[in-house]
């Protein structure tokens, strides 16, 4: 087998037993990796609560990972999210991923629950499980420091995760997050503290040369991307790049999304950080791009979404609040984008948002549970229900909407309904024609169209996760460069088309294994405010509320446009069972 | 979605790429919309129904250099690498599909090859593009492979002579109607009297319009701009040079805003000319003879392989100096800038044009209908002299 290595380790933490399986060769065929083949695994078990033990929670790598190929050392982590009651998916970059390849297997999988705090320690020799006692109750920083070394990577949660605040992440050590979801309040249920990784076994290549020709066409692409390479482009800038183009778009939502331009974004613009911090280029290892700011001392620096929303949406001017709030989150070991949407929303309710000094305060309260914390720990949505103004959560199936107003761009406000893991910007990454003009700009304020453009991206997201290659590649590359560089190391025929058709059926199974678990079309929409309530109109640019009906018909037609019925269920019930 | 498909319809009769009655160009929105003769659509609608993609536009070339290539490839050929940079960095390779006298395309073998590619030339048919967003990128798609196909056999005209029966009347028909020279009938430029924000964008705009109109860029393609004081206003990244209003971005040349992340992918390349030569305007464009001669090289025993990227040379041709480089990033800012000042003029090896104005743009437009026009002389001139070798 080239490509995959063909097995995977089931660590059950429960009993303590590690053992490998063999993955059968057509899964890894029509699933790829990463999400699709993480999707897969879960078949048996999607129905089960995500702090059920026995529900899993799985790491899985790509085809392409240990590979040259561009942007390929990543993994997704795949399980049911306690914050939406979705499957749940995310994608993470860098050496942990790396390495969990390199330790020989494509799919790490852990069900089960220890009595007490363990440590997972995994080579290519096989796992010890390890207690943990003595490192539960640190932070991320504290426990990856204790327990990384030079050939070794950690992924660990912190006291969020213990605490299962429900947008807990899992922290690794370079400053990657697997985030949003609270995968993080999974592991720490299992009480598993971390995971210590090394190895540097290599998947064989069929064909070298095909790789390294695809490997070539798509750095030329690369080059050629304003949005990537370019003087302003995220490359320098990383992605607060967006905050002044989002400022000038009149998206950027600000006070819990009652407005959408804060006129005291350029604080904390791309420029802004770079002056403030002297911050230098970082990244996922293997990458090109380089896309992660830190400061010359290693702090990593806030990403667009978390500067806008610890900014703009929380009326925050602060540059230094901004980033102290980011490296606390994830010294804690969570969701940026979740908590401050959710201090928003809390701000809303009180009728006064948070000012730039009482923000970390909250934070730890949040994650610790404590106090205030105690419901600010459960999201917008259900702090925002248990005080009667469920209007006030700016979600959509329970999970917090990034930095990037649907009032501005309605392929995004479909995208977000039509996400299988809630309100997410990177499932369609519609932001990526309608505000960056790749491949191809589009209309933001029109709906034509849309609902084909957001299933074709769906599906080729979907591949991407499963690759697993990062979503950024795309404003250079294409699935194009992508079929060869897999056919060069597969050895298989990947056409851009099989992709994409491999990228339906993963989305179509999550969509599936949603509506099995009760969902429906009346979860597919935005909170009433942006049928409701205009943006921030000026200098040109009007920013009216959505035509509900318009939106409305557009969702029709993607319903049809993905072979479903109009109201977005399955015309096959059995439809699950026919696949791979 | 229909306006739309007229709307690209008309620019690929214009770009002079296609003959509007011969176009059929289809879009998927949740039902089939098409616009163009019925047999070329249903041939379409057989095709992209097979694929995960919104549009498709099928046409015969306005010119019939896709067959002629057809005809010359190798038995056993079924591809081709476009000899320009451009089209060789978006797609990689061109697919072709010969079809005997009477035969009809078969739509399934067509979506076959339009799972790996966005565009293929067809024998007798012409070309299918497909588009995976939207029907603009069917257009782009169709005009690129138009473009190398034309660039390709013009080249290897040159290289090889006529190898056809008829070949000689088809290129003679080509010739007439289409190498003559570029004239300047009916463009004006505001130069010195450009004063305010509003007067750029609309020069620019102008500008832009007659470097289509004048068949020196694919709508498409191509990029200009304009430097006041501190500010450099230049055409969005994937913005079409006839319709640039509302596309122009202000970048500050600090760096203070990054609004301007969406400007061309050739922002470098003006921010490095205007530094280099303090002018005020710079065009830039891909006319296609230019783009031939720009690639014609005499050095017998060079070791350099990949010229496009790594040639060290900077070559004279008459008061032009060609460069290598590849876009954005890719090495050809730097190789410009230093050369372009001289004259005003420079050629990116397989790419296009740039040209700048001390005062407006009438300069830099004056200057790229000259090179394209002495390049255009010159291919005729080598030509002849290639095809007396055969006598
Ligand atoms: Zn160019």
């Amino acid at each position: 087998m080239n490509g995959w290595h063909g097995r995977l380790l089931h660590v059950d933490l429960s009993s303590g037993v590690c053992r490998y399986e063999a993955i059968p060769a057509s899964w890894l065929q029509s699933y790829l990796g990463g999400r699709g083949l993480g999707v897969r695994l879960l078949r048996e078990t999607y129905h089960l609560d995500p702090f059920a033990p026995e529900m899993p929670l799985v790491f899985a790598c790509g085809p392409l990972g240990g590979t040259s190929a561009p942007t390929s050392s990543r993994l997704a982590v795949v399980s049911r999210s306690p914050l939406t009651g979705t499957i749940y998916d995310c994608s993470a970059g860098g050496r942990f991923a790396h390495r969990l390849k390199g330790a020989g297997i494509d799919a790490l999988v852990i069900t089960g629950q220890s009595a007490q705090p363990t440590l997972l320690r995994l080579s290519p020799a096989g796992a010890t499980l390890e207690p943990a006692q003595k490192l539960w109750g640190e932070r991320f920083h504290a426990t990856a420091a204790a327990l990384q070394s030079a050939s070794e990577s950690v992924a660990a949660i912190g006291p969020a995760g213990e605490r299962g605040v429900l947008f807990a992440n899992i922290m690794m050590g370079e400053g990657n997050s697997v985030g949003r979801g609270g995968l993080g309040a999974v592991m720490g249920n299992k009480r598993l503290k971390a995971i210590v990784v090394s190895g540097d076994q290599r998947p064989t290549i069929a064909d070298p040369e095909r790789l390294q020709k695809g490997r070539q066409d798509m750095m030329r692409l690369f080059k050629a991307s304003p949005i990537l390479f370019g003087q302003l482009g995220i490359a320098e800038y990383g992605t607060p790049t967006l905050v002044d183009l989002m400022t000038q778009r009149r998206m950027a939502p600000t006070e819990n999304f009652r407005r959408t331009v804060f006129e005291a974004a350029a604080n904390y613009s791309g420029p802004a950080i770079r002056k403030a911090y002297q911050s230098k280029k970082d990244g996922c290892f293997g990458c090109p791009i380089q896309c992660k700011k830190s400061t010359p001392q290693g702090e990593h620096l806030p990403e667009y979404e978390t500067v806008s929303h610890f900014g703009a949406l929380n009326g925050i001017a602060d540059l230094h609040s901004i980033v102290k709030s980011n490296t606390l989150c994830n010294d804690l070991g969570m969701d940026t984008i979740s908590a401050a949407a959710t201090l928003s929303a809390w701000g809303e309710l009180r009728g006064r948002f948070p000012s730039a000094d009482e923000v970390q305060k909250l934070l730890l309260a949040m994650a610790l549970r404590q106090g205030e914390g105690e419901s600010l720990a459960l999201g917008s949505q259900r702090l925002t229900r248990a005080a009667g103004r469920p209007e006030f959560s700016m979600s959509v199936k329970g999970l917090e909407l990034p930095a990037y107003d649907p009032r501005g761009a309605y392929g995004m406000a479909l995208a977000y309904c039509t996400s299988n893991r809630g309100g997410c910007h990177l499932r369609a990454y519609p932001i990526s024609h309608e505000i960056l003009r790749k491949p191809v700009p589009t209309d933001r304020f029109s709906f034509a169209g849309k609902a084909r453009i957001i299933k074709i991206a769906e599906d080729t997201n979907a591949t991407i996760d499963s690759l697993v290659a990062c979503k950024f590649s795309f404003l250079g590359a294409s699935l194009e460069e992508y079929g060869t560089i897999l056919s060069g190391v597969t050895g298989h025929d990947y056409s851009p088309q099989d992709l994409k058709e491999i990228g339906e059926r993963i989305y179509l199974t999550e969509r599936y294994y949603n509506l099995a678990n009760g969902f429906s079309e009346k979860d597919d929409t935005l909170p009433p405010r942006f049928f409701s309530e205009a943006g921030s109109s000026g200098e040109g640019i009007d920013v009216p509320p959505i035509d509900q009906a318009r939106f409305n018909e557009e969702r029709r037609k993607y319903y049809r446009i993905r072979g479903l019925t109009d109201d977005g269920s399955f015309k096959d019930p059995a439809w699950l069972g026919g696949q791979p | 979605m229909i306006r739309q498909l007229a709307k690209y319809k008309g620019k690929l009769a214009a770009d002079g790429c296609a003959v509007s009655e011969r176009i059929a160009f289809l879009a998927r929105d949740d039902e089939l919309l098409s616009d163009g003769p019925q047999e070329l659509v249903q041939l379409g609608a057989a095709i992209l129904e097979q694929l995960s993609a919104v549009s498709l536009v099928l046409a015969p070339l306005a010119l019939p250099v896709g067959d002629l290539l057809i005809r010359r490839a190798p038995v056993g050929e079924s591809s081709f690498v476009p000899r320009d940079t451009e089209t060789r960095t978006f797609l990689h390779d061109i697919p072709f599909v010969r079809l005997e006298k009477g035969e009809s395309p078969d739509p399934a073998a067509l979506a076959q090859l339009l799972r790996r590619r966005k565009g293929v030339i067809v024998e007798g048919v012409g070309i299918v593009a497909i588009g995976a967003f939207t029907p603009e990128q069917a257009y782009i798609h169709y005009c690129s492979v138009f473009h190398a196909a034309l660039v390709k056999y013009l080249l290897d005209l040159l290289h090889d002579g006529f190898s056809l029966a008829g070949e000689d009347e088809a290129f003679a028909a080509l010739r007439d109607a289409w190498l003559q020279p570029v004239t300047l009938e009916g463009v004006t430029f505001a130069d010195k009297g450009v004063a305010g924000r509003e007067a750029i964008y609309a020069e620019i705009a102008r500008v832009g319009r007659y470097t289509v109109e004048k068949g020196l860029v694919d709508s498409a393609f191509g990029n200009i701009s304009w430097r006041e004081g501190e500010t450099i206003y230049i055409s969005q990244t994937g913005a079409h040079l006839d319709e640039l209003e509302g596309y122009i971005d202000p970048v500050p040349s600090d760096n203070s805003s990054t609004a301007g992340v969406t400007a061309s992918s050739e922002l470098l390349a003006h921010r490095r000319i205007f530094e280099e030569t303090g002018a005020r305007t710079i065009l830039h464009g891909h006319p296609k003879l230019a783009v031939v001669i720009s690639m014609l090289c005499e050095k017998s025993d060079c070791s350099v392989s990949d010229c496009w990227r790594n040639c060290p040379q900077v070559r004279q041709l008459e008061v032009t100096p060609i460069v290598a480089g590849e876009i954005g990033a890719g090495g050809l800012a730097e190789k410009v800038a230093p050369v372009i000042g001289e004259r005003g003029r420079a050629l990116v090896f397989g790419h296009g044009v740039f040209t700048l104005g001390r005062d407006g743009f009438a300069e830099a437009f004056n200057a790229l209908v000259e090179v394209e026009n002495w390049c255009r002389a010159e291919y005729l001139r080598r030509l002849e002299k290639r095809l007396q070798k055969d006598v």
